[in-house]
């Protein structure tokens, strides 16, 4: 019974006003203080436990769901204010599809209505600057919500000041082979993307004419001509025989069925990384799960597979504060100074 | 800010009612205290009326001043505490492998795995490569990989995979198997050591012999998105010759070709770091891993290897659900 006691008057206490302003001043300061340091660019939380969390403290599923978005939007508010740039969160999973149908459809409800009311909310969030962008798989987003999700978009494309990434019905397996597919497709349509920056037409022009200055010092009969077989640069990779004299068979290759596909030794890391979802976004810094849970569950596999520093945090998601934010974010700074002096030393 | 608790009771009531109770001009009413300066013209103005008193930003220069104080502050005590901790972790971990010795003796291990509920059928461990491998760093890592490997045969997990970045252990393969089977040998006895296989990709299989036994599978930073790579220029090289269609290239497809070719999904994964660090670990593989780590590790210690164990075995899987 005086721990029920005890604990109405701590809740009064924090409730009452000063005490709430100065947790707010405390607060604001704190983050001035740590935007002396490092800032992270690019941030990406898994918000988990908001069921657990319901379980915990006896309330409905869905009332989990509504304090996890009471969470979401402290954090964000916390991250755009000490200066990160990018916030991904995982709001909804493909494989969440499988949950109870009441809670699927309340989730989408959720999602719903507060992207209705950002919409009529659109001038409250160009104060922040923040765009949304909605990653995943669009063709299993719910018809009704569909329109809300590209109003959102759409109304706040033109922000630039920092980014807010819902990943909404989405894996990050998912995620991976459409960027395959996508690179796949951009080495397999017939148009060229770009002018490899050396030629090897041109090479071969330009050492065919040094040949031929050559011989021309030496006999001064030859006459060479260079521009004669200047053919175009869009075979990528085997010159055309015309442009190459008889006498230089060194340099002389078969003729080849001019290739009308890029050659798919030009991919690369970062071609696929450029048809990710996140392919304009800096580099993820830092990880945060909650509720203790060490798996990434299909989340960010590509994006944290280097320099990410992964956090995983023993509070549900509806209780995430600054103060779980704080030790993670002095942390890494933390690091990021000692990696820092690593580097110099081996220098 | 977050919500002041005035406020917040008013939202939830709000949200509780299905947003019938405030109409949206008041719930921008709502908002409005929390939300920064509106941006760029509006600002200084704003700014000018604010602090009319300190022209000069002498307020300004005072709070930059206490901020660079306090950060000065606070990562001292940070610091400061996490060197504390991190000696204390140290010496308690030191102390508890000292009692809690394996002394190389299979049925010692089996004996702790015995209480557990379930064990990893592929674990997989994060090693590193000291000094950029200079010194005796390579005879060190290979006496790691030969340990932890005593381990798992011991406590009969049947795959174990090592990342190491550089890849350097892929080199030096035939001396890894000998060495790997030697330990085995020490432990387990000449006649019931385990066979070991060892795999890498695009390198042949050296196996000991027929017998099921130990798969050892090495892994290097070339098999993570390197793999990926290459895996799309296979698949890119077939549909321009027309082998395969665009469309029937589905995550299974992918998922198959990059479990045969590289690794399986593994289900536990081990680092020695004293925070975890992926350093390039294939991203298609580690989806659903258990990933542990203990806080200021230093080393390989089979203290974290057995408390990995038994983490394991007490997380529950939802997929999703």
């Amino acid at each position: 019974m005086s721990d029920l006691y005890l604990s109405h008057i701590r809740n009064w206490f924090w409730k009452s006003p000063p005490a709430e302003w100065f947790m707010r001043g405390a607060k604001e300061v704190l983050i001035g203080t740590l935007k002396q340091g490092p800032i992270p660019k690019h941030v990406a939380f898994e918000m988990d436990g908001n069921r657990r969390f319901a379980k915990n403290h006896k309330i409905e599923t869905i009332e989990g769901h509504h304090l996890g978005f009471e969470a979401l939007a402290r954090v964000l508010e916390i991250c755009y204010k000490s200066g990160v740039k990018v916030v991904t969160v995982y709001a909804f999973s493909i494989e969440n599809f499988n949950r109870p149908r009441g809670e699927v459809k309340g989730l989408m409800a959720l999602a719903k209505v507060k992207l209705e009311q950002l919409v009529q909310h659109g001038e409250l969030l160009d104060r922040y600057g923040a765009c949304i962008r909605v990653l995943g798989e669009r063709d299993l987003i719910p018809d009704d919500v569909l329109p809300f999700v590209d109003r959102a978009v759409e109304m706040t494309k033109h922000n630039k000041d920092a980014v807010l990434n819902i990943c909404f019905p989405y894996t990050s397996r998912a995620e991976m082979t459409s960027a395959i597919k996508a690179t796949i497709d951009e080495f397999t349509s017939p148009s060229q993307p770009a002018k490899p920056p050396f030629s090897q037409t041109r090479i071969t022009q330009k050492i065919r004419s040094n040949y031929s200055k050559r011989t021309e010092s030496l006999d001064s009969i030859r006459e060479a001509s260079p521009d004669a077989g200047a053919k175009s640069d869009v075979d990528d990779s085997m010159s055309s025989t015309t442009a190459l004299d008889p006498e230089s068979p060194t340099l002389e290759s078969t003729t080849t069925k001019p290739r009308r596909f890029p050659n798919p030794e030009n991919i690369t890391a970062d071609t696929i990384n450029s048809h990710t979802y996140t392919a304009e976004c800096p580099p993820l810094d830092i990880f945060i799960r909650t509720s203790n849970v060490t798996r990434l569950s299909d989340f960010m596999l590509w994006q944290c597979h280097e320099n990410t520093h992964i956090f995983f945090l023993k509070c549900f998601w509806p209780e995430f504060d600054l103060w779980h934010f704080v030790p993670v974010l002095l942390e890494w700074q933390w690091r990021q100074k000692k990696l820092l002096e690593k580097e110099l030393s081996r220098k | 800010m977050s919500f002041i608790s005035k406020d917040t009771q008013i939202y939830r009531e709000d949200e509780k009612s299905g947003h019938k109770k405030l109409r949206p001009e008041q719930r921008e009413e709502l908002l409005k205290n929390y939300l920064p300066a509106p941006p760029s013209r509006q600002r200084s103005s704003s700014r000018a009326r604010k602090q009319g008193s300190s022209r000069l930003g002498v307020r300004r220069f005072l709070k930059a001043q206490l901020y660079a104080l306090l950060y000065l502050f606070i990562h001292a005590i940070f610091s400061l505490y996490i060197r504390t901790r991190g000696a204390y972790r140290a010496v308690s971990s030191r102390l508890i492998s000292i009692l809690k010795h394996h002394y190389n003796s299979p049925e010692y291990i089996a004996r702790d795995v015995a209480t557990l509920s379930r064990l990893p059928n592929h674990l997989s461990i994060i090693l590193t490569l000291e000094n950029g491998g200079r010194g005796d760093a390579l005879e060190k890592l290979v006496n790691e990989v030969s340990e932890v490997a005593a381990w798992c045969a011991a406590a009969g997990i049947p795959t174990l995979s090592v990342y190491e970045k550089t890849g350097v252990l892929k080199r030096y393969m035939t001396q890894t198997h000998r060495s790997v089977c030697h330990r085995l040998k020490i432990w387990f006895g000449k006649h019931q050591v385990p066979a070991l296989a060892l795999f890498a990709r695009g390198a042949p299989t050296i196996r000991s012999h027929s017998r099921q036994g130990l798969d050892l599978i090495l892994v290097s930073e070339d098999d993570g998105r390197e793999a990926m790579v290459d895996l799309t220029r296979v698949l890119t090289e077939m549909v321009q010759k027309e082998k395969i269609a665009a469309e029937d290239i589905t995550m299974d497809v992918i998922d198959n070709e990059l479990s045969e070719a590289v690794m399986s999904e593994p289900d536990l994964l081990i680092s020695f770091e004293p925070y975890v660090d992926l350093q390039g670990y294939p991203p298609w593989a580690i989806r659903l891993t258990e990933i542990h780590c203990a806080p200021d590790n230093q080393g390989v210690g089979y203290q974290l290897f057995l408390q990995a164990l038994r983490k394991y075995a007490q997380a529950t899987f939802k997929l999703g659900k």
